[in-house]
């Protein structure tokens, strides 16, 4: 008799099981040419651009042809070129970010201290040694131009999104055009306008308060668009419930749409900051760069860290480029923790959600 | 059953409900958030109204000279030249050389995240992509300027040697550093990441079945690439590389650090040691700016954020368009 009980099902899928041959074919088709590179670069002193782009790049193809028409006939040709092409143009771009983290950690740190975090540059030549002199003026400087953007853009960033999501006004599609092609100005123009509507005519000398100002538009169209997707995500039921409740539009909006919308909302003030911190050019136009430590934001230079930067880079000797590097490495650093946050905030918004 | 819930001729007309706010609260609440949409409306026109004002005499002084020549000489107050040709020019050479770089990297890194890196793979690599779009552009010029330009000029050395007959990689100068190549490859540096995100995400968003079905009609890994998925998200994909030119248009102090601006058109040699971005060159000058010079870099700066503008409303459109899933 024929026996009918169940059978145990095989612990992988068919294509799953492993096949010594093919990984053997696969593992030598892409370390051989990497080898003969590297042993034909150092025997014949070669430069390495030439030999990966000339010898390593060919040989690798050639490699990834024949293995692929080997184990998966004609069609794997093509799909070994692919997944070559693929993975060489992700190590380069890896390599060239890596370079770049590398640069700003190692260089940064050896011109860090802690008197580099809170002196100012009062008495700083660019030939003063390290030992002396700091960003602390700077990073006032940065604080203030940024949080006062930050103070005016959020809330006007925040109603423009509940202008856009709230009403049917029959003008929105305009309004969301123009702020999307707001984020298309150059920030250097925003500056310039800036600068010749207010330092040029003699409104203002530089001061903290016009380089928020050339922010303002740079910022703006982040925080609204992000901002309008985080209240786009609540659930309309949760509105319209209350609006059932017999609550006012507002009150709605404050007490039920807001705080579902928080971490979003969160996400958009984050992202707005993380867009401006690092903006040069409009805060050379607008703000100048000033040596002592200024806390007023509406009168007098004040210095910030991409002008910092920016001043020690154009000054050539090597002190100098040691502070530019401390102070990259200060933006980094900067950028960084508002992006983690960002991270984990966008998380906790996500994990519910996953849930449900 | 079925007679009840088809609409018949005896149905009343739809009703089209209208709630207004009513309270005097909401209507402050919708006035507010409406007068706060009508300052970002007036406030981009003012932007575009005044630096048109400003621009103004340069455009009538300079005329047609002012975009298509090649001069910029200011010495003489009663004889002011202006004109930014080559800077035009060379921005529009640097954005595409960019794209040029740019675009296989950050597709190739779109496609290894999005089909073949594993889970923790992927997440890592999105995770330093992210970073990169996020890097302030002074700090990727530091970089370009002290790290990048001594190796990308030993490159341009070894092109012009071996491909020195072709005029692209001529160079008379044998200065191969603050050429358009390397401001080409910084420009690259910063667009790869806005390119690679949005292609990530169109790549992920796509409909799996399309993929499944061209697998199981016996289609390889890459015939599905390039017959399926690029042109399903080549209109996202495209959208991101106009976004990314937007910037490049725009970018102004890594530009500045790594290039030698010269006011002399250089059609394309581009490891030539010299160029011109727009951008860069209104920082350049707007130190010690007369009156009639500062007219003349509003009129650049106008220039510029129309170029920006139309590149950035059509990568808008195509992108929307690419997306139809995306409600607006």
């Amino acid at each position: 008799m024929t026996d009918l009980s169940a059978q145990p099902r095989p612990a992988r899928s068919p294509w799953e099981t492993p096949n010594p041959s093919r990984a053997f074919k696969v593992a030598a088709a892409s370390t051989i040419p990497a080898g003969i590179t590297t042993v034909l670069t150092l025997v014949f002193g070669i430069d390495p651009a030439v030999s990966v782009l000339l010898i390593f790049v060919p040989l690798q193809v050639i490699f990834a042809i024949a293995v692929g028409r080997n184990v998966a006939g004609k069609k794997g040709q093509g799909d070994a070129v692919l997944m070559f092409t693929s993975v060489f143009f992700t190590v380069l771009v890896a390599v060239l970010l890596t370079s770049l983290l590398w640069s700003i950690i190692s260089q940064g740190f050896s011109a860090m201290s802690w008197h580099f975090l809170y002196q100012n540059n009062v008495y700083i030549d660019p030939t003063t040694s390290l030992e002396y002199g700091g960003v602390g003026h700077a990073i006032v400087g940065t604080v203030l131009i940024v949080g006062l953007t930050t103070l005016v853009t959020v809330p006007l960033g925040i109603l423009i999104a509940v202008y856009l999501i709230e009403t049917r006004d029959k003008s929105r599609s305009t309004v969301r055009t123009l702020v999307q092609a707001m984020s298309g100005l150059p920030s250097v123009v925003s500056g310039l306008f800036v600068y010749s509507m207010l330092i040029v005519s003699g409104v203002t000398t530089y001061a903290g308060w016009a380089g928020s100002l050339a922010l303002l538009p740079l910022m703006l169209p982040t925080v609204a668009r992000t901002a309008e997707e985080a209240l786009r995500l609540v659930p309309v039921e949760i509105r319209n419930g209350a609006l059932a409740l017999g609550s006012p539009a507002f009150r709605a909006f404050w007490q039920v749409t807001l705080p579902a919308a928080r971490s979003g909302i969160i996400t958009a003030i984050i992202l707005g900051i993380a867009r401006i911190i690092g903006e040069t050019a409009p805060l050379l136009l607008t703000t100048f760069a000033a040596k002592n430590t200024n806390f007023n934001v509406f009168g007098g230079p004040i210095s910030s860290l991409p002008t910092y930067l920016y001043q020690y880079v154009s000054n050539g000797y090597d002190t100098s480029t040691q502070r530019a590097w401390g102070a990259a490495l200060v933006i980094l650093l900067l950028v960084a923790i508002l992006f983690t946050a960002t991270r984990i905030i966008a998380g906790d918004r996500k994990r519910p959600k996953k849930k449900a | 059953m079925s007679t009840s819930s088809e609409p018949t001729s005896h149905s009343p007309v739809r009703r089209t409900l209208k709630a207004k706010p009513f309270s005097r609260a909401d209507r402050m609440f919708f006035g507010v958030a409406r007068s706060a949409s009508y300052f970002s409306v007036i406030l981009i026109a003012l932007i575009l109204v005044f630096l048109f004002i400003r621009a103004t005499p340069a455009f009538q002084s300079q005329g047609i000279g002012f975009i298509f020549g090649s001069n910029w000489n200011t010495s003489n107050p009663h004889h002011i030249v202006m004109q930014i040709g080559p800077m035009i020019w060379g921005s529009l050479l640097i954005s595409v050389l960019g794209i040029i770089l740019g675009v296989p990297m950050a597709l190739s890194t779109a496609y290894f995240i999005e089909f073949m890196a594993g889970k923790t793979m992927a997440r890592v690599a999105t995770l330093v992509v992210d970073l990169l779009a996020a890097m302030p552009s002074v700090v990727i010029g530091l970089w370009g300027l002290v790290v990048f330009t001594p190796v990308a000029s030993h490159w341009a050395e070894l092109l012009h040697k071996a491909l020195g007959f072709i005029p692209i990689f001529a160079n008379t100068s044998g200065n191969f550093s603050a050429s358009p190549f390397i401001a080409g490859w910084i420009v690259a540096v910063m667009i790869v990441p806005i390119i690679t995100s949005i292609s990530r995400e169109i790549f992920s968003q796509m409909d799996r079945e399309l993929i499944n079905a061209s697998l199981a009609l016996g289609g390889s890994r890459s015939s599905t690439f390039f017959k399926v998925v690029l042109p399903t998200a080549s209109g996202g994909v495209v959208g991101g590389v106009l976004l990314g030119l937007g910037r490049a248009l725009g970018e102004t102090v890594a530009i500045y650090f790594v290039l030698n601006l010269i006011f002399k058109v250089n059609w394309f040699n581009i490891i030539e040691n010299q160029g011109g971005s727009v951008a860069s060159m209104i920082l350049s000058k707007f130190g010690e700016a007369s009156d009639a010079e500062i007219s003349g870099l509003m009129a650049a700066g106008l220039v510029l954020f129309v170029v920006t503008l139309v590149v950035n409303w059509i990568a808008a459109y195509i992108v929307n368009k690419a997306q139809p899933w995306r409600k607006l």
